[in-house]
C-alpha cells in the first residue's frame, strides 16, 4: 500500500513523506563527497551513479522512521478534526450506556456516526430471534422503506463471516480481493444490499448482537489502522449498551405477552361474573313475569258470564306478550354469558347474526339507528365456537351502536368468496370514525376512548378470529364512519351448505321495531 | 278420583299461583318450596304429576327429579324453568323428566300437558310420553 494514494489527506502525507525523502536524499547524496578521503573522492566522487547510490539507500533507511515522524506530526497538528471525531464517538459511547431504548439508542448510534464520519449510509442491524435473521433498528441516509425491508438471514454468507472474523472490522474491497471468485460473488451481494463497503461487528462474550454496515459519500475513502482499532474499541463499548437493550425489549415483549394472557384471564372471569349476574337476574325476573303473565292468562280464559270485554283482553294479551318479550332479553343475555370455551360445531352465522341483531335492536332502536343486514344466501356453514363467533358479532355491532351515537347506520355484511375460499364479514358505520393515531391502537387491550369501557372488545374479537385462522382489519376515516373487515377461512372440503331455510337476504330489522 | 299434583317452587306466589289455577281446575294440589319438601310430599301424598322447578336453594330440582323417579317411576315429572340451560335440559330429560316449560308460563300449554299426563297414566300406559 505505498504509494496506494486515496484521500486528499493520503496524498498530502505522501507527499511530505517524498519531498522530506528527497530533500534528504539529495542533501546526502551532495555532502557525501566531501567526507570522502581525497584519493578515493577524486576517483569516485564525481561519478554519475553515486548520488542516485547514496540517495536510494537515504529512501530504503529512512522511508519508516520518517513516514511515521510525517504521521504522527500531521495527526498532531494538522488533523485535530479526526481526533475530535473520535471523541464525538466515545463520549457517545459513554451517552449511551445509560439509554436503555433500542430504538433511540440505534438512532443515536446511526446518526453521530452518519454525521461525524461524514458517511453516506449507516445503518444498525440487531438480531429479531422470532424471524431468524438481523433486521434494521435503525438507519442513516437510507429511505425509510427500503431499510425496513432489509434482513440479513443469520445464516448468510456475511454473517457467517463476521462470525469467522471475530470483532474485526470487515473491509469490502480487501474481502473481496482475497476470496475466490464464488465467494466473493454471494458476499458482495450482502454488502450490496446493506450498501456497505464497511462492516462493524457487535460482539458481546461472544455473542454477535449487531453489525454496523456503512457506506462512503466518496467511492475513494479509506480508513487506516489507527481508525480499525478505534472502530473496534468503539463497537466494544456500544456492543455492551445494544445488549442490555435487546434485553430489555426482550423483557418487554415477554411482560407484553404476560398482559396478554392476564387481560384474557380478565375477560374470561368478567364473562363469569356477568354470566352469574345474567343466571341471577333472569332467575329473579322471570318468576315475577311468571306471575304477571300468569294472572293476566287466568283472566283471559274466562268463559261465559263471566268472560271479559274485548278491549280488557286486548291489554290482557298485550301484558302477556309483553312480559314473554322481556323473558327473551335476560334469556338471551344468559346465553351470551355461557360458556366461552365450549366445543366448536358447525354453525350458521345467519343464525347468529340474527340473535345477535334481535339483542343489540333492543338498544339501537332506542336511538336512531337503522341496523341492515345484508347476507349472501350462498355463505356456507362455519365450523367454530358458536359462543365465540357470537361475542365477534356483539363486539361489532355494540362497537358500532357506540359509534353512530344518537341517531345513524349500521351495515352487518356476510359475504362468500367463494374463489378465494374467504367468509367476509363487514361491519361498516356512520359513526365519528376512528383518529388516525388510534387506528393503530383499536385493537390493543385496555384501549379505550371511554372512559366507562374496559377496553377489550376488539381485543377479544381480534384474538377469536385469529384462533379460527381469520384477519381482521379496520378502514376508517375520522367523521366519516368506520369499516371492519373479519376475513375467515372457509376451504372447500370442509364447507357445509347451510340448510336453514333462507330469507330474504336484506331487512330492516331496526325499523321493524316500534 | 280426584286428579292429585304437586307443584315444587322456592317461589311461594309460584306456587300459590299455580296451586289457585289449577285448583279451579279441578285438581287436588299440594306445594313443597324445596327438593327435600318434595321428597316428602311425592311419598305421603303420591300425585300424579309433579311440577317441579330446577333451581331451588339446597336440593335442585334435578336431584329431586332422580329421587322422585327412582322411589315413584309412575309419577309424571314436568320441569319448570326460569332460566334453562341446554345442559341442564338435557340432564333432566336423561334423568326421566316427562317434559319441561318455561317460565313465563303458558297455562295454556301446561294445563293441556298435565291433562295429557294424567290421561297417559289413566290408560294405564307405563311409558313416557315424548317430550313435548
Amino acid at each position: 500500500m505505498l504509494f496506494h494514494v486515496k484521500t486528499p489527506r493520503a496524498v498530502l502525507k505522501k507527499s511530505l513523506i517524498g519531498l522530506i525523502l528527497f530533500f534528504l536524499g539529495g542533501l546526502a547524496a551532495y555532502l557525501f563527497p566531501f567526507c570522502l578521503p581525497r584519493n578515493v573522492e577524486q576517483q569516485w566522487g564525481h561519478h554519475p551513479l553515486l548520488p542516485i547510490f547514496i540517495m536510494t539507500v537515504i529512501f530504503l533507511a529512512a522511508y519508516k522512521p520518517i513516514e511515521k515522524f510525517v504521521k504522527w506530526f500531521l495527526e498532531k497538528y494538522l488533523f485535530h478534526k479526526k481526533s475530535l471525531a473520535q471523541m464525538t464517538l466515545m463520549s457517545l459511547a459513554e451517552d449511551l450506556a445509560v439509554n436503555l431504548d433500542l430504538q433511540e439508542l440505534a438512532n443515536l448510534v446511526v446518526n453521530t456516526f452518519g454525521e461525524v464520519l461524514h458517511l453516506k449510509t449507516v445503518a444498525l442491524l440487531v438480531p429479531d430471534p422470532l424471524a431468524n435473521n438481523f433486521e434494521v433498528a435503525s438507519a442513516y441516509g437510507w429511505q425509510i422503506s427500503a431499510s425496513k425491508r432489509l434482513r440479513l438471514a443469520v445464516d448468510s454468507p456475511l454473517v457467517k463471516l463476521v462470525h469467522q472474523a471475530g470483532p474485526h472490522v470487515l473491509v469490502r474491497g480487501l474481502l473481496l480481493q482475497s476470496l475466490s471468485w464464488q465467494e466473493a460473488n454471494t458476499l458482495s451481494r450482502d454488502f450490496d444490499s446493506l450498501q456497505a463497503g464497511w462492516i462493524i461487528p457487535l460482539f458481546v462474550k461472544g455473542e454477535l448482537v449487531g453489525l454496523i454496515a456503512f457506506g462512503s459519500l466518496y467511492p475513494d475513502v479509506v480508513f487506516d489502522q489507527g481508525d480499525f482499532h478505534f472502530f473496534r474499541e468503539f463497537a466494544a463499548s456500544i456492543a455492551k449498551c445494544i445488549h442490555n437493550a435487546l434485553i430489555v425489549k426482550r423483557l418487554k415483549r415477554l411482560n407484553f405477552d404476560l398482559q396478554d394472557s392476564q387481560s384474557q384471564w380478565i375477560q374470561k372471569t368478567k364473562l363469569n361474573a356477568i354470566e352469574k349476574l345474567a343466571a341471577g337476574i333472569a332467575h329473579e325476573i322471570h318468576n315475577p313475569l311468571a306471575i304477571i303473565s300468569g294472572k293476566a292468562q287466568v283472566l283471559l280464559m274466562q268463559k261465559g258470564p263471566k268472560q271479559l270485554e274485548p278491549n280488557v283482553q286486548d291489554a290482557l294479551n298485550a301484558i302477556v306478550k309483553q312480559t314473554r318479550r322481556a323473558a327473551d332479553i335476560t334469556r338471551k343475555l344468559l346465553m351470551y354469558s355461557q360458556g366461552s370455551h365450549g366445543p366448536q360445531e358447525w354453525i350458521s352465522l345467519e343464525k347468529i347474526l340474527d340473535e345477535t341483531l334481535a339483542l343489540v335492536s333492543y338498544q339501537a332502536s332506542l336511538d336512531q339507528i337503522e341496523i341492515t343486514r345484508n347476507l349472501d344466501p350462498e355463505v356456507p356453514q362455519f365450523y367454530a365456537n358458536i359462543q365465540e363467533v357470537r361475542e365477534v358479532f356483539l363486539n361489532l355491532l355494540l362497537n358500532a351502536v357506540e359509534a353512530v351515537g344518537s341517531s345513524g347506520k349500521i351495515v352487518m355484511e356476510i359475504k362468500y368468496r367463494r374463489d378465494e375460499e374467504l367468509i367476509e364479514i363487514i361491519c361498516s358505520d356512520s359513526g365519528r370514525g376512528i383518529a388516525p393515531e388510534h387506528i393503530d391502537k383499536v385493537f390493543n387491550p385496555f384501549f379505550t376512548t371511554r372512559h366507562e369501557a374496559v377496553g377489550l372488545g376488539l381485543f377479544v374479537t381480534k384474538q377469536i378470529v385469529h384462533r379460527n385462522g381469520g384477519s381482521i382489519r379496520v378502514e376508517s376515516h375520522a367523521g366519516e364512519g368506520s369499516m371492519f373487515i373479519i376475513q375467515l377461512p372457509c376451504s372447500k372440503e370442509c364447507v357445509r351448505k347451510d340448510d336453514s331455510k333462507k330469507e330474504d337476504s336484506s331487512s330492516m330489522i331496526a325499523e321493524a321495531k316500534e | 278420583m280426584m286428579r292429585k299434583l304437586l307443584v315444587v317452587d322456592d317461589e311461594i306466589e309460584i306456587c300459590e299461583f299455580l296451586k289457585s289455577f289449577f285448583e279451579d281446575r279441578d285438581f287436588k294440589v299440594v306445594t313443597a318450596s324445596s327438593g327435600e319438601k318434595a321428597l316428602d310430599q311425592v311419598a305421603q301424598f303420591q300425585p300424579d304429576v309433579v311440577l317441579l322447578d330446577i333451581q331451588m336453594p339446597g336440593m335442585d330440582g334435578l336431584q329431586a327429579l332422580k329421587k322422585i323417579k327412582e322411589s315413584n317411576a309412575r309419577t309424571k315429572v314436568i320441569m319448570v324453568t326460569a332460566v334453562e340451560t341446554q345442559e341442564k335440559i338435557e340432564e333432566a330429560m336423561r334423568l326421566g323428566a316427562d317434559n319441561y316449560i318455561t317460565k313465563p308460563l303458558s297455562l295454556e300449554y301446561l294445563e293441556k300437558d298435565v291433562q295429557d299426563k294424567i290421561e297417559l297414566l289413566s290408560q294405564g300406559m307405563q311409558q313416557n310420553s315424548s317430550p313435548r
